[in-house]
């Protein structure tokens, strides 16, 4: 069996949930300029908001639709009454920082007091499935509809901010806030939808990963939190474009090392890229005008 | 007894993390640099210290840590120290050279984390995730119970909290102090006035994390074991919320931070009345508690519980007059 092609697979899988994060958190920064450091919590209350209905005998991907709007509605409401009084008194961006760090440390320990600590899963007739051959790639269905449903979102996320009035508002914003105002773009509006959007992109890319993994922990998000930063950072912070290339390249790396270093030091890979990243093209490969 | 036990056990915690406050105040209160992984500088200077302290690691004790030179406790301390401020320079040289400020805390996340993997996977150099056990009590010239022990091992405690504390008001009085506030408060004036920048952070994280390493030395000193879970992600943001309650900036506040914060809220909780079946909800009850004091802090009291001095700085009499005759 070509071991290569195996793990390339498994890597494009991997991007695909990358990537679904990854552009939202990107959009989001994008916006607000400021790092979402609670992005993984958010992961995390879409992997048990899917895994509580589920268990309650609803259908596992309307289960994962309405953890989508839970984790929309969330992000939603903690921009509004946490971050929003922080951003009007014009707080230093290394501040929102660490506001949203307190904000992912409550999300975590809300979870570990609701659920414990231990290590849960879906149940068997969600994650029990045979893998295939596909020419020379080895799939599950599921790795089949997570591909399907990140290549799907991307061209959707892609139309809306080309095509839509909400959209164009977005990459105006981005471009420019003040120019954008100006124009009578409603940057409450827009900041609003961006947190919906991007909080329910990692909701969705939380029980994509929890089904990757297999299982998860109230601490699994943020533990994948750098990986997500990696792809935004490579790509170039606030394009989605380039979250899109930076999760291509995160994902297929950190599969494609499993066949030289040991497993353990998997995500380490993804911490080497951001670092390398950081350190010799901090702007990305599509940069902004935002600088880093 | 126990309860003198209990409340010297707390003393040499305080000691510790007060020292761990005032460097990170350096590095963040008064340079700016979000240093998130402070906590792995705090664990490097405490294996270093820990294997200088021990002997040589031998297969039939199925450990495997380096060194093990069986060295007195002040040199080990002082190479853990060293070696917290040399892993320092290295990771700060690495990124605080061009980043944005928010980016420097990610990518030094980043770096604890692969760090904490390394340390943690990689047996021969500290034994993995089991860690060094057995480390000898220093200091013990009397051959004290472990009561008494800990005890007298307050003295040593204090003692370099106390002289850590006098290094820390000196530096911030200091024109090099008054540099780090300029390029808190705006680099690029900073810069005009001929600062470099960079090493000054580099400096004041170098400063700050050699303080790191020593509270990581004088505290395997009473702990006698490290392994990575006492140093995960989570308890930088402890050391965090402490420096930032008690008001950033400012020595006093520090160690004010340590006390409400880790003294406090920390042993407050443990405290807590609940039956033992809802013992394990302490730990989550504890990390909620800090996220919400953390955000409660920075929105309502953002100098923290004593706010930083302004500094007021006096024109000689005879020279304003001079100037206005």
């Amino acid at each position: 069996m070509n071991s290569f092609a195996v793990e390339l697979g498994f890597g494009l899988v991997a991007a695909g949930f990358i990537a679904v994060a990854a552009v939202g958190a990107t959009l989001q920064f994008g916006i607000t300029n400021y790092i979402n450091f609670a992005l993984g919590d958010y992961m995390t209350i879409g992997a048990y908001s899917a895994w509580v209905l589920t268990s309650r005998a609803i259908n596992f991907w309307v289960a994962t639709a309405v953890a989508v709007v839970i984790g929309g509605v969330v992000a939603l409401l903690i921009s509004r009454f946490v971050l929003a009084p922080f951003v009007r008194r014009k707080t230093p961006v290394l501040y929102m920082l660490i506001v949203t760090l307190g904000v992912g440390l409550i999300i975590t320990n809300v979870i570990q007091l609701l659920f414990g600590s231990d290590q849960q899963q879906y149940p068997a007739s969600v994650i029990d499935q045979s893998a295939f051959h596909l020419g020379p790639f080895l799939a599950t269905p599921n790795q089949l509809i997570t591909l399907g449903l990140a290549a799907g979102l991307m061209i959707a996320l892609h139309f809306m901010l080309t095509r839509t009035a909400l959209g164009k508002g977005m990459r105006a914003m981005s471009d420019d806030p003040d120019l954008a105002r100006v124009a009578g773009i409603d940057a409450g509006r827009i900041t609003d939808w961006v947190w919906v959007i991007s909080g329910g992109l990692a909701a969705l890319a939380g029980v994509l990963l929890a089904l990757d993994v297999g299982s998860f922990t109230p601490a699994f998000g943020e533990l994948f939190l750098f990986v997500i930063f990696a792809a935004v950072v490579v790509g170039g912070a606030g394009q989605p474009n380039g979250a899109m290339l930076g999760a291509l390249i995160t994902g297929v790396a950190t599969s494609l090392a499993v066949l030289f270093v040991n497993s353990a030091y998997k995500n380490d890979v993804a911490f080497l890229i951001l670092l390398v990243a950081l350190v010799l093209r901090p702007q990305g490969i599509i940069p902004s005008r935002r600088s880093i | 007894m126990t309860l003198v036990y209990y409340a010297a056990n707390l003393g040499l915690f305080f000691c510790g993390y007060v020292i761990l406050a005032l460097g990170l105040n350096i590095q963040f209160g008064y340079a700016g640099v979000l240093n998130f992984a402070y906590i792995a500088f705090w664990a490097i200077g405490a294996y270093i210290t820990a294997v200088f302290m021990l002997g040589p690691s031998t297969a039939f004790s199925g450990e495997t840590y380096i060194l093990g030179l069986r060295l007195p406790f002040i040199v080990a301390l002082l190479a853990g120290g060293v070696a917290a401020g040399l892993l320092a320079v290295a990771m700060g040289g690495l990124i605080l050279r061009r980043l944005r400020g928010d980016f420097i805390g990610i990518g030094l996340f980043a770096l604890s984390f692969a760090l904490y993997d390394v340390v943690g996977n990689y047996t021969p150099l500290f034994n993995g995730w089991a860690g060094v056990i057995g480390v000898p009590p220093p200091l013990n010239f009397f051959n004290l119970n472990a009561e008494q022990y800990i005890l007298y091992y307050l003295i040593p405690s204090g003692l370099l909290a106390v002289l850590l504390y006098w290094v820390a008001q000196r530096l911030s009085r200091s024109p090099y102090g008054r540099a780090l506030r300029a390029l808190r408060e705006d680099e690029t004036v900073a810069a005009t006035f001929g600062k470099n920048t960079f090493r000054l952070r580099l400096s004041a994280m170098v400063i700050g994390c050699i303080y790191a390493g020593l509270a990581g030395g004088l505290m395997i000193g009473f702990l006698s074991a490290m392994a990575p879970a006492s140093w995960s992600a989570a308890e930088t943001f402890i050391i965090w919320t402490a420096v930032i309650v008690g008001g950033l900036g400012n020595n006093r506040g520090s160690v004010l931070g340590v006390l409400v914060i880790i003294i406090l809220l920390g042993e407050g909780t443990r405290l807590l009345p609940l039956p033992l079946e809802m013992q394990s909800l302490v730990p989550p009850l504890r990390g909620i508690i800090i996220g919400a004091v953390l955000i409660a802090i920075l929105y309502w009291r953002p100098k923290g519980l004593i706010p930083e001095e302004r500094t007021k700085y006096h024109l000689v009499a005879s020279q304003n007059s001079a100037a206005n005759p």
